[in-house]
């Protein structure tokens, strides 16, 4: 039965979100931020992982999603899912437009010039005062007024679900292998008809759209915008997210988010510590399972459909490009 | 008028400073083709070692300077070690990704490694030389003289290696190719760590001398490591000459930019979105930069 393991996963989510009230308010924020990791390392991962663009920018577009979301609200008494989604809207023009700029460099050029987009963003986000509130944090509406975190818990999961869907429709379809054929050689791809600038500049614009909305979604669950949302030391998380769990697929950089997530709170009590243990699983991965960790569980699991003792199919390309 | 020449005393010291770093930088990239993310965290380490060893060991600040050096070269050799030997194995995929990773994930580490260590709260080590200087109505602190007389020094010496010492000339060599450069007898493993340590070195001697003008700060990095690409960019990836007169003009560009910008309450926040700014639009025109030497592009 192919594609058996999406029905597992739909399955467990069933009861997951039907017991959802009896989680605790602490546990569902956990689990929300877990979310919110799961939108961004599931975008950047679409991003570095299937195309080969090592975006540094990545929570900078989260960054622009949230304070264009949480402005218009708060000076045009925008809807906030109009204002979410003119900030997805912004991302989306914004990420096409860096894919454009930079479609002629290649590697750590790239990873430079996002850096210094990011740091633009961050720096004029934290000295526009009078605008942004700068580090004394923007107050934005909160999307639901009741004091539980039950909608958010909802929404969150709502988003996540909407993003992995679209994401995982684009890897599985024909954009998908151009993808992966503009990461593996970008000069083959395009002699083989694969127009690479377009789809360098669609995959840009697909994850900044989603960087944003996970933005504008942390902007009015939070409550409170500052412009460290758009820091290094977020991005780094992101990115050790995402290389921990497998960045070469998407449920794998999903699983890589709630795994670190769920840890951070598990060692809660070692503080600091658990952030130097991160970055010593991220070296460890990259030099001994580059693939990343949850990457042979992963395959295992979506085998678990096939049938047993057939004989494996041919493992051609439009294969691989098939699963994600 | 004094204020602005008082600015552009202060770029030349920072300025030389940053061709500290930003010689490291390009150290590293011309022999290992990988652009060392963390090396503003190595230039961190550099600061807090002078420091402790000044304040543990009770060294001078001279020497102190000479010792950090030597142990963050110790440090860069064990990391390159450790971390990028799979760099220059044939079976490693795309390379630069793992270069950049590895790196950016180093950098990560230290700056939090730092943090536990270290403090969050600014130290400050002793003065090299206290008290300040004043040339007609130019005030310039000892210690500035002393960073940038010391740098100047320090890059002398880099020069005088990489130009007429036979270990520079086969670091160069090893750049160039290193293929040719194993069939004349070149180890190009055993050059890829010392360019490595060399780079780390640098960044430390850089740490050190900056320690008693500004204060150490674990996420002191971060800043630095931007500049050193900025001037990377300018003055050409691989370039040592270039990354000295790019890092002293971006000082002088820096301090210039401050004094002049009409509103001083952001003047010193845009000043390095103004050098991050000019980045960008190298890249965008030039993608390996302003003056980058044709052999050392990326493959």
């Amino acid at each position: 039965m192919r594609g058996l393991h999406v029905y597992v996963l739909l399955a467990a989510a069933v009861p997951l979100l039907a017991y959802a009230h009896l989680l605790n308010s602490y546990w569902m924020h956990v689990a929300i931020i877990a979310m919110f990791y799961g939108i961004l390392t599931a975008s950047w991962s679409l991003l570095a992982g299937y195309v080969g663009l090592f975006s540094l920018g990545h929570m900078a577009f989260a960054s622009v999603g949230g304070y264009t979301s949480a402005l218009l609200v708060n000076w045009y008494g925008v809807p906030i899912p109009l204002g979410m989604a003119a900030g997805v809207a912004l991302c989306c023009a914004v990420g096409g437009l860096i894919g454009w700029v930079c479609l002629r460099m290649t590697g750590p050029y790239l990873a430079i010039f996002t850096l210094g987009f990011s740091e633009i963003v961050r720096i004029t986000f934290s000295t526009e005062d009078q605008v942004t509130a700068g580090m004394a944090g923007l107050h934005t509406a909160p999307l639901f007024l009741t004091g539980s975190r039950l909608p958010y818990f909802y929404t969150a999961f709502g988003l996540l679900v909407f993003s992995l869907a679209v994401m995982g429709a684009v890897v599985h379809s024909r954009w998908g292998l151009f993808f992966r054929a503009v990461r593996e050689d970008e000069q083959a791809a395009a002699a083989s008809g694969v127009a690479v600038a377009r789809f360098r500049i669609l995959a840009f614009a697909i994850a900044s759209g989603f960087a944003g909305l996970a933005g504008g979604f942390y902007a009015h669950y939070i409550g409170i915008l500052t412009p460290s949302l758009g820091s290094l030391d977020l991005m780094a998380v992101v990115v050790v997210m995402t290389v921990i769990g497998g960045m070469e697929r998407i449920p794998t950089a999903v699983g890589g988010a709630f795994g670190v997530e769920v840890l951070q709170e598990f060692l809660r009590a070692y503080g600091q510590w658990r952030l130097v243990l991160f970055g010593v699983i991220l070296l460890l991965t990259m030099r001994f399972a580059r693939n990343g960790l949850l990457t042979p569980v992963w395959l295992q699991f979506v085998r678990l459909g096939e049938v047993r003792g057939a004989r494996p199919a041919p493992r051609s390309v439009g294969q691989e490009g098939s699963r994600i | 008028m004094d204020y602005l020449y008082t600015q552009a005393a202060n770029g030349a010291v920072i300025g030389v400073i940053y061709a500290l770093i930003a010689a490291g930088v390009t150290i590293i990239f011309s022999i290992l083709k990988i652009v060392n993310f963390a090396h503003g965290d190595l230039y961190m380490v550099g600061g807090y070692c002078a420091y402790y060893i000044i304040r543990l060991l009770g060294l001078p600040p001279l020497p102190a300077l000479l010792a950090s050096m030597a142990s963050v070269f110790a440090l860069g050799i064990v990391l390159e070690r450790l971390l990028l030997t799979p760099l220059y194995s044939e079976r490693t995929e795309r390379k630069d990704e793992y270069g950049l990773i590895v790196t950016f994930g180093l950098a990560f580490l230290l700056r939090n490694l730092a943090l536990i260590l270290f403090g969050p709260f600014p130290l400050k080590p002793p003065s090299f030389w206290s008290g300040l200087h004043r040339f007609g109505n130019i005030i310039i602190t000892n210690d500035r003289i002393f960073a940038g007389a010391a740098g100047l020094v320090l890059l002398a010496v880099l020069l005088y290696f990489m130009n007429r010492t036979i270990w520079g000339q086969a670091l160069d060599a090893v750049s160039q190719s290193r293929d040719a450069a194993a069939i004349v007898g070149i180890n190009p493993r055993r050059f890829n760590t010392l360019a490595f340590g060399v780079g780390a070195a640098l960044a430390a001697g850089a740490g050190a001398l900056i320690a008693p003008i500004f204060s150490l700060a674990p996420d002191m990095g971060v800043s630095s490591n931007i500049q050193a690409y900025v001037i990377v960019i300018l003055g050409g990836m691989g370039s040592v000459l270039g990354s000295i007169i790019g890092g002293i003009a971006l000082g002088e560009t820096e301090g210039l930019f401050t004094a002049y910008f009409p509103d001083p309450t952001r003047a010193l926040a845009y000043t390095n979105a103004f050098g991050v700014l000019v980045l960008m639009v190298v890249l965008i025109f030039r993608p390996t930069g302003l003056f980058g030497r044709r052999h050392l592009r990326m493959e």
